[in-house]
């Protein structure tokens, strides 16, 4: 079943100081069935945060149509969560009012929003943390305060805009770890923006190419699950799909 | 050495049980300077009286009621000033804050009328409003009203885009945004300018109760002067300075230590 549906997407604005038009995205067109994990990967510039704060109702679109479950969007909405680069987490709110936010937006009683909270906190192993400000935390903790108040929310499909860009190596992978084993056990449908295609690869079902504000190429990756860095990092498939996939962002 | 390391560690330890002595403490060099220069008599007494006198002066005005009435006075007028210029503001700079249209068309109007400082209106006002609390409370406003304004556009500004977004891709409506994540966003620049404005305010409003006023501190020393009473002058000013302490130590800093430093938005 199709949940999200992009057709002849495109994004042109006028840039007031050079005097012209600028062509962000030229025509995406994209399927993502529910419960499917596809990552976006292309170079900068290539026009891949565009497309997802056009999804996300950020800014508006130029052409084309975005159809969440057959009804076109316009505007943010609660039934697209978002996973930001800069976390995005409130700082005078505690990680379970962070993480309850979503649910006290849509008139969920106090003691029942806690509940969800802490179990989806409990979910992302922070139950400890549940009392604590944002910046008492890490970043790697901040990323999974920020993933679980999107996902505590129930959304219909999860952005995540280059979510692990802004940790340290060994917490990504860390983080990338957590990310697919919360996957398989909620089934959310995820977008996930990357520049980095291992990351791409190792998250995802389907990795989509962008260039240029084009779609270049959709590789499949049947690697099985659950994938751990450990088993993926020497895999034979892994490394194939992955020398496949950069050198198709490198040339393009 | 031993004594002074020992001494040193006891002044540590006492004014970490009491910090209002760690505040106390600087002011005894100043007090003894003030004592040595009027007991070498090179001022008349008359000129420039001691401690003691001071310290009478103030009793004996608190005694006679006069003190804790002009010192309630001050304070009514300076909070009555300060709550009206904050009901002002606050909405004031969030509206600028967040509609960049808004910001254009009232920025240079507001930095016009910042430009002419509250004891310019002055003349103006007495023609129109008289000697009197109208006068007084237009002036505390309008000093109160520049400071918080223009903190709290710069605090609506900083918070960060992606806030905002998040907040309304979880759900929120516009209004909701503006009160979960604007407001509090923009508090610890709000709080900022609420200092500076009552900083000001307070400042203004002695002037001003020194040209019109019947009553309260600035009235106190300029009365003192008329009949040349330099221990009530003294007074006063030592009054002004140790409320304005009270004001931030008791009020404000405890405000900034449960937000905005809490939250890691500012930096102790």
């Amino acid at each position: 079943m199709k949940t999200l549906e992009l057709r002849n997407l495109a994004k042109t604005y006028f840039d007031p100081y050079a005097g012209s038009h600028v062509t962000a995205v030229h025509d995406v067109s994209l399927d993502v069935q529910q419960g499917d994990f596809v990552s976006v990967v292309g170079p900068s510039g290539c026009g891949k945060t565009t497309i997802l704060n056009m999804v996300a109702g950020f800014i508006p679109h130029s052409g084309g149509e975005i159809l969440l479950n057959g009804k076109a969007v316009s505007g943010p909405g609660p039934e697209r969560g978002v996973v930001f680069q800069s976390f995005a987490l409130f700082p005078w709110k505690t990680v379970l009012d962070n993480v309850g936010f979503g649910p006290k937006m849509r008139g969920v009683p106090k003691a029942e929003r806690d509940k969800i909270a802490h179990e989806y906190l409990a979910l992302a192993g922070l139950s400890h943390a549940a009392n604590r400000y944002p910046n008492e935390l890490s970043g790697g903790m901040q990323q999974r305060v920020g993933v679980v108040r999107a996902l505590a929310n129930n959304p219909e499909v999860l952005l995540m805009d280059e979510p692990f860009a802004s940790v340290d190596a060994q917490t990504r992978m860390t983080l990338q770890e957590e990310l697919t084993r919360i996957w398989q056990e909620r089934r959310p449908t995820v977008i996930f923006v990357t520049h980095d295609v291992a990351e791409a690869v190792f998250l995802a079902n389907r990795v989509v190419v962008l260039s240029k504000g084009r779609v270049l190429d959709q590789i499949q990756v049947a690697l099985p699950r659950p994938r751990v860095w450990d088993d993926l990092m020497e895999d034979e498939t892994f490394k194939r799909l992955s020398a496949h996939v950069l050198q198709m962002v490198r040339s393009a | 050495m031993n004594i002074l390391l020992r001494s040193w560690s006891a002044y540590t330890r006492a004014t970490a049980r009491w910090p209002g002595l760690a505040a106390l403490v600087p002011f005894i060099p100043v007090i003894a300077l003030w004592i040595a220069v009027t007991e070498s008599g090179m001022f008349p007494r008359a000129f420039l009286p001691g401690p003691v006198e001071v310290v009478k002066a103030f009793f004996s005005l608190t005694y006679r009621g006069i003190l804790p009435d002009y010192l309630q006075d001050s304070l009514v007028r300076l909070i009555t000033g300060a709550a009206l210029g904050m009901a002002i503001g606050i909405p004031l700079g969030v509206l600028i804050g967040t509609s960049k249209w808004a910001h254009r068309v009232s920025w240079p109007i507001l930095l016009f009328f910042q430009a002419i400082g509250d004891i310019a209106w002055l003349p103006i006002l007495l023609i129109w409003f008289g000697f009197g609390l109208t006068t007084m409370t237009f002036v505390i406003v309008y000093t109160v009203l520049f400071p918080v304004v223009l903190n709290t556009v710069l605090g609506v500004e900083s918070v960060p885009r992606d806030l905002a977004r998040a907040a309304r891709s979880l759900g929120a409506s516009p209004a909701r945004v503006l009160w979960e994540v604007t407001l509090p966003g923009a508090l610890p620049n709000i709080i900022t300018g609420l200092r500076n404005g009552l900083g000001y305010g307070w400042r203004a409003l002695i002037a001003v109760e020194m040209i019109v006023g019947t009553s309260g501190i600035g009235f106190l020393m300029f009365d003192a002067r008329r009949s040349g009473s330099v221990v009530e002058i003294l007074l006063g000013m030592i009054i002004l300075g140790l409320l304005w302490y009270i004001v931030d130590a008791w009020i404000l800093a405890p405000i900034e230590r449960a937000t905005g430093q809490r939250w890691g938005l500012v930096t102790s």
